[in-house]
């Protein structure tokens, strides 16, 4: 086949080709590395805190506590380590769920149109009203006494929930707008002549027009997620004690910048931003390789 | 162009309908699940089952189909409306009215905007006009490089960084260098003061708009790029007329009118961004009080802000499809 008409196959090639992006696809992969195997970055238990250990500086690397301890003692290494897997576990979680029903309805829309097209876009309407951080906000406070279990995917679970739920609308527009544009091509026309399902129709030949635009998203949208993700915890709202997040290190972290341990906001700052810089870099590349426009 | 205003005021009013039941069914959800939000009221206090009971009348929770999972509590629904037709929007834990708590932080909240606004419209402009200017030259990629690092500063990174690390060593080179009295010392003030407000929102507002801006940069620069190729500005060029000119009148103009779209779009995520600011910078705006009242569990607070938010939100999303429609004749026979 050729390059054209295998979208996916020539971005690929594209991206390889391109220091920058292979320099965030290896901190993505770095820190994904970190959220499944904790262990091989850090011994040290992130609960284990003794008091008089509190706001040591960073001692450097081999040492007991290479990035120091926090302000109550714990070590921001183990912190930060065992913070991963909440953050990236959940962006992936409301990515990939959101996708799925965004496409699906998007898909049922663009293509039957009629009433089905109306209920989707009534529906994509008024959750686009309400900006997500706000519903985030407001359903997370409302459901804050909700026990749900200290589970590794428990504690995300709530907010997953709401992120997903105030999430799918872009990748519904998205797809909607290209199935309407496919449809009518005439390649499909034929496989509709041929006696193709509908079924058919929409996963063989109108859904791979749509996937490009979906793809270029993917990775912007699990930074926005990771970052979404650290304000609500910063709040308290978000991912919730034991377990720990990036989010809840800053927000304990903020407090000590003028008093003299500004390693203990830093660290999970910097890893912040390195992820989600990776991730936009990404997600800028695949833009790129996907847009056949921009590749003129 | 009459018809197509009524029609979309029509619709927007449905879907603000369908928002209010949405964000009613989510709280009657969580209180059916949760059990009493009136024990908020008491904070970690005992409170006796007459209090509890006063407590929810007042709060008009005492409705017996919050008690029953699964009920959609249709009653109390219609009575919230009925109250939000009259103007009441409620009370926070302290018993003040929700009305009064925005009438006193939308000013702020409108400061901010103003600032996001200019910060969108300027940076969006001219880097993205010199972008497709100069297309393909080391400008065009360096513009290219800032929008991409825009992106990867979420506002809240970059707040927590200007809050906690920057501007307090700021301040006070500012104030040492310009002296107490002086307008610089304020713009760097670390949290809101309420007697210049005007001084003290411009840098948090500009730090929100710089997030914002990417999508605009990259907006123009697609836009323009498309008019530099058009016929019309082919035609005006064999014309002869001055390249200002033509930059000016053929290619600037016609580019512009999706950005006014782009306002429209950003302006829901800029709202979730102004909750962030104001809650860090401690602006006593809208978002800054839906912060506040998060954190202490006010969720009858929480509940009114996001609902004026969100009736915000639809006007300014009728508005700019109103100025679109003015601008370009063809949407309105859609």
């Amino acid at each position: 086949m050729s390059e054209e008409a295998r979208p996916l196959a020539g971005a690929w090639r594209a991206l390889r080709r391109r220091p920058d992006t292979v320099a965030a696809a290896t901190v993505v992969l770095f820190f994904a590395l970190m959220a499944a195997f904790p262990a091989l970055f850090t011994s040290t238990s992130p609960r284990s805190c003794p008091i008089r250990d509190a706001r040591l500086d960073p001692q450097g690397w081999g040492a007991a506590h290479p990035l120091g301890t926090d302000a109550l003692g714990c070590d921001v290494l183990a912190t930060l380590v065992h913070g991963v897997r909440p953050s990236l576990l959940l962006a992936a979680v409301v990515v990939g769920v959101s996708v799925m029903i965004g496409v699906t309805l998007g898909l049922l829309a663009g293509y039957y149109l009629g009433w089905v097209d109306y209920l989707v876009s009534r529906a994509v309407e008024v959750f686009l009203v309400v900006p997500l951080l706000l519903a985030a906000l407001l359903v997370l406070s409302l459901f804050q006494g909700v026990d749900l279990g200290a589970g590794t995917f428990q504690v995300i679970l709530l907010p997953a929930v709401v992120l997903i739920l105030f999430g799918w609308m872009p990748y519904a527009r998205y797809v909607r707008a290209s199935t309407l544009e496919a449809k009518n091509l005439d390649y499909v026309t034929a496989a509709r002549s041929l006696g193709a399902s509908d079924v058919r129709i929409m996963v063989r030949h109108v859904l791979p027009n749509a996937i490009g635009t979906v793809t270029a998203l993917l990775p912007t949208s699990v930074a926005g997620v990771i970052s979404a993700e650290a304000v609500l915890s910063f709040l308290g709202i978000g991912v919730r004690p034991p377990a720990t997040s990036w989010g809840i290190q800053i927000e304990q972290g903020s407090e000590w910048v003028t008093g003299g341990a500004p390693h203990i906001l830093l660290a999970p700052l910097v890893c912040l931003v390195a992820t989600v810089l990776a991730l936009v870099v990404l997600g800028d590349a695949l833009r790129d390789a996907l847009d056949p426009r921009l590749a003129r | 162009m009459g018809r197509y205003v009524t029609r979309r005021v029509l619709q927007a009013v449905g879907t603000l309908l369908l928002v209010m039941f949405l964000l009613h069914l989510l709280t009657t959800v969580a209180i059916q699940l949760n059990g009493n939000p009136a024990q908020a009221f008491f904070g970690d206090k005992v409170a006796s089952p007459a209090q509890l009971a006063a407590v929810e009348q007042r709060f008009g929770l005492d409705d017996p189909c919050f008690d029953r999972v699964g009920d959609p509590c249709l009653g109390p629904f219609a009575e919230r409306l009925g109250q939000y037709a009259r103007g009441d929007f409620g009370t926070n834990l302290r018993g003040r009215e929700v009305s009064d708590i925005v009438a006193a932080a939308a000013p702020n909240t409108l400061r901010l905007f103003c600032v996001v606004l200019i910060t969108w419209l300027t940076l969006g402009m001219v880097l993205g006009s010199v972008a497709a200017r100069r297309r393909g030259s080391a400008g065009d990629h360096g513009i290219r490089l800032t929008s991409v690092l825009i992106d990867a500063f979420p506002v809240f990174v970059l707040l927590i960084v200007y809050r906690y690390v920057v501007a307090v060593p700021l301040h006070r080179w500012a104030e040492e260098t310009f002296g107490e009295d002086s307008w610089p010392p304020y713009w760097f003030k670390p949290s809101f003061d309420p007697d210049h407000p005007w001084a003290t929102v411009v840098v948090p507002g500009i730090l929100l708009g710089l997030a914002g801006s990417a999508a605009f940069i990259r907006l123009v620069r697609a836009g323009q790029l498309e008019s530099y190729q058009g016929d019309h500005v082919r035609t005006a060029r064999s014309k002869g007329l001055a390249e200002r000119h033509v930059v000016v009148h053929h290619v600037v103009r016609n580019s512009s009118v999706p950005v006014v779209t782009a306002v429209g779009l950003t302006f829901a995520e800029a709202l979730g961004g102004a909750v962030i600011t104001e809650g860090l910078m401690n602006i006593y705006g809208m978002g800054g009080v839906l912060w506040e009242a998060v954190r202490n569990d006010d969720v009858g607070l929480v509940l009114g802000i996001v609902t004026l938010l969100a009736a915000v939100t639809v006007v300014v999303m009728i508005v700019v499809d109103v100025a679109y429609a003015v601008l370009d004749p063809r949407i309105r026979y859609e």
